[in-house]
């Protein structure tokens, strides 16, 4: 019986609906090839029942309906376009069209897109010469129905005319054709949004490889691939594995969408997961394990189609882009077509360590492995055992392949595809394929660790991505590269383990990884510690006030070395670089760079951070809080250490922290504190001050000690992080002892006023002097004052040493001056040999900067050294 | 309505984010900038090579209120950004026409 046109395609529709239905519930065991028959079906039957076809024949206008495309390939998908030739033997008739209308029209109507092309055989031919993009679709030519002898005489006319003639042309083309489509449509392997066709990884990979199998090999149906040796058995089962996981999703995608879509956008993807029946596992979410799976499959697709462009697809007197003029030098590898392989696979079975030994010897001669190298590699990794994987030549050969660049092809990469680098370090194992489902992160974790690898390697050459001389001059003076290079490669590991900080349980990871491959303990200690610290210096910098001391030193004290600062520094910007271009841009860089540069500093002085001065300082800390009783009055000692300023804590002494403890708690609302140690010395005096820091205050003192007769000799002026000021002074007592008390009761009164604004200290001073006169008159053949500025010993102070010789009243001049500059005092030590005099003094600006400006430092120079001149003229 | 605009130390953004949450305020814009003001750039030295910091990195934050918040907005923004120190950045008060949701088209401070 033949049916009516509307029946068949109400059957259609009805067919394809249940079809799908069963493939959402899992129960279609081969969606594309039955979808593919339903149309042959209606195609079949519609032409049973057109009106117009009979007649064309019988008009002797024979023709037949051929498929092509994905649809000749039968596969296909949901919402994938219906390629359809209708090939006439010599003429197309006008009433061709008439025959369309009736077969494809009703399709349309259906919602079904459906490309169709009305030709004659020579026209085909014609046009495939013409223009290879008519070719490809024709390769996958299917008969459905009409005249089969058509179809033959099309295929047979390609080949002779076109194909045999112009296989390499066609390659070429296909090969370019792929590329551009990449280069369009990026890389599916890592791409959050993967296209499932178009791009790298994609279906039209392995499409492809068919065309180029079926031009140059003849392949016919896909099982050909291992017939003709083009695939091992096990890659093919494995691409089959791949393809129909591919063809899942892109299914599913489909029917989600209600239309062709290729792109798995976010919006789609935890649906998907859900409807690929990915379950939590691993801390991973669901939809982090399908794109991680996703990434693998098309990972292995596109692999495949590299390695199958290597060995088919370029054309052979293609020059090679790395020259090399050595062999291997084992006996088990050669080298062919410019590519490494094995003798075969029984010299691996006689010495694994080949196995190992031929990634080495490709990064050394640049000559990457040819595909039937990586298939033995794949297939005999059952030989790379816990003995081989600890063995001190593959250590060694591994290190090699870490530090050896090569520029087109990354060895690292070929070990991880090979399944090799996850036998070698198996703990990577969590790592592989692991997606962080967020817009920042854009590759999959294990790819992320050989990039930065390659990213650091890379530091300083031509290829240097970062932007950042800084990076190819710290990366020239690194001797031990390998130890940065093992730690960018692992520098992730402790992803693979949720829930927990990363970085700290990477480092665990590390000690036994290493552990394991026999490194000495200082190199893994460096490891392990690069590391735990991979996020410090980004952290800190974003995180942290650059323009404060304690933050630098507090890196500085963690790093403590500068060659580890600086390795650190590149495996930071390797790896943000690596990242994405959200976790990169100048912006960071000038964060991240301007604090290495300052904690460097740091740690080339050595003043602060040293191991020594680490040491001491912790010293001092636990001495205080062992004399502390209660519990409670050792938390607030160790909330106090919090304000105290570095250098404060490294240059005095705990009694004097304990005295000036007691006095910051007895300051409250007051101005200063201060209390007088006769202790010490017939002669001498100490003073201990703690006052609310303010510009001027140390001038203010200074000149009151002065004016009630205290003569300076040596003084440390501390500054705390909360503006307190600290000073130990010690003074001459003035000469008469009986009223030293009063004079210290007025010394405190004036004070007081001083810092009130009440005393004008300068004319009080001018007054004393010349009451009491001078403390040594001027002599001849003195050396002249000295005045240096140094402002890149530290990145927070300009430093101002002041040479010169002693008289009462020089500290006030000197420190009235800085205030005059608008200087603020932060940390000073005077001292006092005989006459001869060093002040050292840590000033900024008002604002809190270093004084960089050349104008500024040549005024505060002039200014000082006018001051000691001056001397005479003042009076005193 | 009106737009105000802070520039602020980078590091205090989690301090500034968490005073305005408090206070209500659930959405804002962030750029990463580079400027100066009265706090100048500066330089580090590197084995000769002089490395400047011309343009300050700071944070713009950018949020829209109704005008009738903005100086309770202004007010906790100061005073989560202020470290007493340079640099501390700057608040600027931008009056805003309307404001549209793209989603729904809602207008004026629904949209906010």
């Amino acid at each position: 019986m033949v049916l009516q046109q509307e029946d068949i395609s109400q059957r259609l529709t009805q067919e394809r609906a249940s079809l799908f239905d069963r493939f959402l519930k899992g129960n279609a065991r081969d969606l594309l090839a039955a979808h593919a028959r339903l149309f042959d079906e209606y195609f079949q039957e519609s032409f049973l029942s057109s009106r117009i076809g009979p007649h064309l024949h019988l008009d002797k206008y024979p023709y037949a309906i051929i498929a092509q495309g994905g649809y000749g390939r039968q596969e296909q998908c949901v919402h994938s376009d219906i390629d359809l030739l209708f090939l006439f033997e010599k003429k197309v008739p006008d009433r061709a069209e008439e025959l369309v209308r009736e077969i494809v029209y009703p399709l349309w109507d259906m919602g079904i897109d459906v490309g169709h092309a009305t030709r004659s055989i020579s026209d085909c031919v014609k046009l495939a010469g013409e223009d290879f993009e008519i070719l490809t679709p024709l390769l996958d030519a299917r008969f459905i129905c009409g005249m089969s002898l058509l179809q033959t005489r099309l295929m047979d006319r390609l080949w002779q005319k076109l194909i045999l003639k112009r296989t390499n042309k066609i390659v070429t083309w296909l090969v370019k054709r792929n590329d551009q489509r990449h280069e369009h449509f990026g890389d599916s392997t890592y791409l959050l949004e993967p296209n499932l066709k178009e791009g790298q990884g994609g279906l039209r990979d392995y499409h492809t490889m068919t065309w180029i199998a079926r031009i140059k090999y003849h392949l016919k149906q896909p099982r050909d691939f291992e017939y003709l040796g083009l695939l091992s058995h096990s890659e093919f089962q494995r691409l089959s594995k791949v393809l129909s996981f591919i063809w899942q999703v892109r299914n599913r995608l489909h029917l989600m969408t209600a239309r062709k879509c290729d792109q798995l956008r976010f919006e789609h993807q935890i649906d998907m997961a859900d409807a690929m029946a990915m379950d939590e596992k691993m801390g991973l979410a669901p939809v982090e394990r399908f794109l991680g799976e996703l990434h693998s499959q098309m990972g292995f697709l596109k692999q495949q189609y590299l390695m199958f462009l290597h060995e088919h697809g370029r054309a052979r007197n293609a020059p090679s882009r790395e020259r090399h003029a050595q062999s291997p030098r084992l006996d088990g590898l050669v080298i062919s077509n410019e590519m490494m392989s094995f003798k075969g696979p029984e010299v691996i079975v006689e010495s694994p360590i080949l196995l190992i030994k031929i990634f080495e010897e490709s990064a050394r001669l640049k000559v990457p492995i040819s595909s039937e190298g990586r298939r033995l590699v794949r297939e005999f990794l059952g030989l790379v055992t816990y003995d081989f994987i600890t063995s001190p030549v593959a250590v060694k050969s591994f290190e090699k392949i870490l530090t050896l660049t090569t520029r087109t092809f990354n060895v690292l990469n070929d070990m991880l595809i090979t399944g090799f680098l996850e036998k070698w370090i198996p703990e990577l194992r969590h790592i592989i394929n692991r997606i962080q489902y967020d817009e920042y992160h854009l590759y999959p974790v294990d790819l992320h660790s050989i990039q930065v690898v390659q990213t650091i390697k890379n530091f300083g050459s031509a290829m240097d991505v970062a932007g950042d001389p800084l990076c190819g001059n710290f990366f020239s003076g690194i001797r031990n590269r390998k130890l940065l290079l093992w730690a960018a490669l692992l520098h992730d590991i402790g992803k693979g383990k949720p829930g927990e900080d990363h970085s700290r349980k990477g480092a665990e990871i590390v000690r036994r990884v290493l552990g394991k491959k026999g490194l000495k303990p200082r190199q893994i200690d460096i490891i392990a510690f690069l590391v735990r610290e991979h996020l410090l210096l980004s952290k800190t910098a974003t995180r942290r006030d650059l323009n404060d001391e304690e933050t630098a030193l507090l890196c500085a004290r963690k790093i403590n070395n500068p060659d580890l600062l600086k390795m650190l520094y590149l495996l930071t910007v390797a790896d943000s670089v690596s990242t994405g271009p959200k976790a990169w841009n100048q912006w960071t860089l000038t964060l991240i760079r301007d604090l290495t540069l300052k904690v460097l500093r740091v740690l080339e002085t050595g003043e602060l951070a040293s191991p020594e001065a680490v040491h001491q300082v912790d010293a001092k800390k636990e001495s205080l809080l062992e004399s502390a009783e209660t519990e409670a009055r050792k938390s607030h000692l160790r909330t106090l250490f919090e304000s105290m300023s570095p250098r404060y804590l490294l240059y005095m002494d705990p009694p004097d922290i304990r005295t000036h403890i007691g006095l910051y708690e007895e300051l409250g609302d007051r101005a200063f504190v201060w209390h007088l140690d006769r202790a010490k010395t017939e002669t001498n005096r100490v003073i201990t001050i703690c006052a609310k820091d303010r510009p001027g205050l140390f001038s203010n003192v200074a000149g009151v000690l002065t004016l009630s007769g205290f003569d300076i000799l040596d003084a440390r002026v501390y500054t705390w992080r909360n503006r307190i000021a600290l000073d130990i002074i010690e003074a001459k007592a003035p000469g008469d002892a009986d009223f030293e008390e009063e004079r210290w009761e007025r010394a405190t009164r004036r004070l007081e006023e001083a810092l009130s604004g009440r005393l004008d200290l300068d004319a009080a001073l001018v007054e004393r002097m010349k009451v009491y006169g001078t403390g040594g008159t001027r002599k001849t053949g003195r050396r002249p004052h000295r005045i240096k500025i140094d402002n890149s010993s530290s990145s927070f102070f300009t430093i101002i040493e002041v040479f010169t010789y002693n008289f009462p009243g020089l500290l006030y001049l000197v420190t009235h001056a800085l205030f005059e500059c608008r200087l603020d005092l932060w940390v000073a030590k005077i001292a006092t040999k005989v006459d001869q005099v060093v002040d050292v003094f840590y000033v900024r600006d008002f604002n809190g900067e270093k004084i960089e400006d050349e104008a500024q430092t040549a005024f505060i120079k002039d200014k000082l050294l006018a001051v000691l001149n001056q001397r005479g003229v003042r009076g005193y | 309505m009106k737009k105000i605009e802070a520039i602020i130390k980078p590091f205090k953004l989690d301090d500034v984010k968490e005073a305005l949450t408090e206070v209500g305020i659930h959405g804002m814009t962030i750029t990463e900038v580079k400027g100066y003001g009265r706090q100048k750039g500066h330089k580090e030295i590197y084995r000769g090579a002089e490395y400047v910091v011309d343009f300050i990195p700071k944070l713009k934050i950018e949020i829209v209120v109704e005008a009738a918040r903005a100086d309770e907005v202004i007010k906790v923004v100061r005073e989560a950004a202020n470290t007493g120190k340079i640099g501390d950045g700057k608040i600027f008060v931008i009056p805003i026409e309307t404001a549209i949701r793209v989603r729904t088209g809602e207008k004026g401070p629904d949209a906010i």
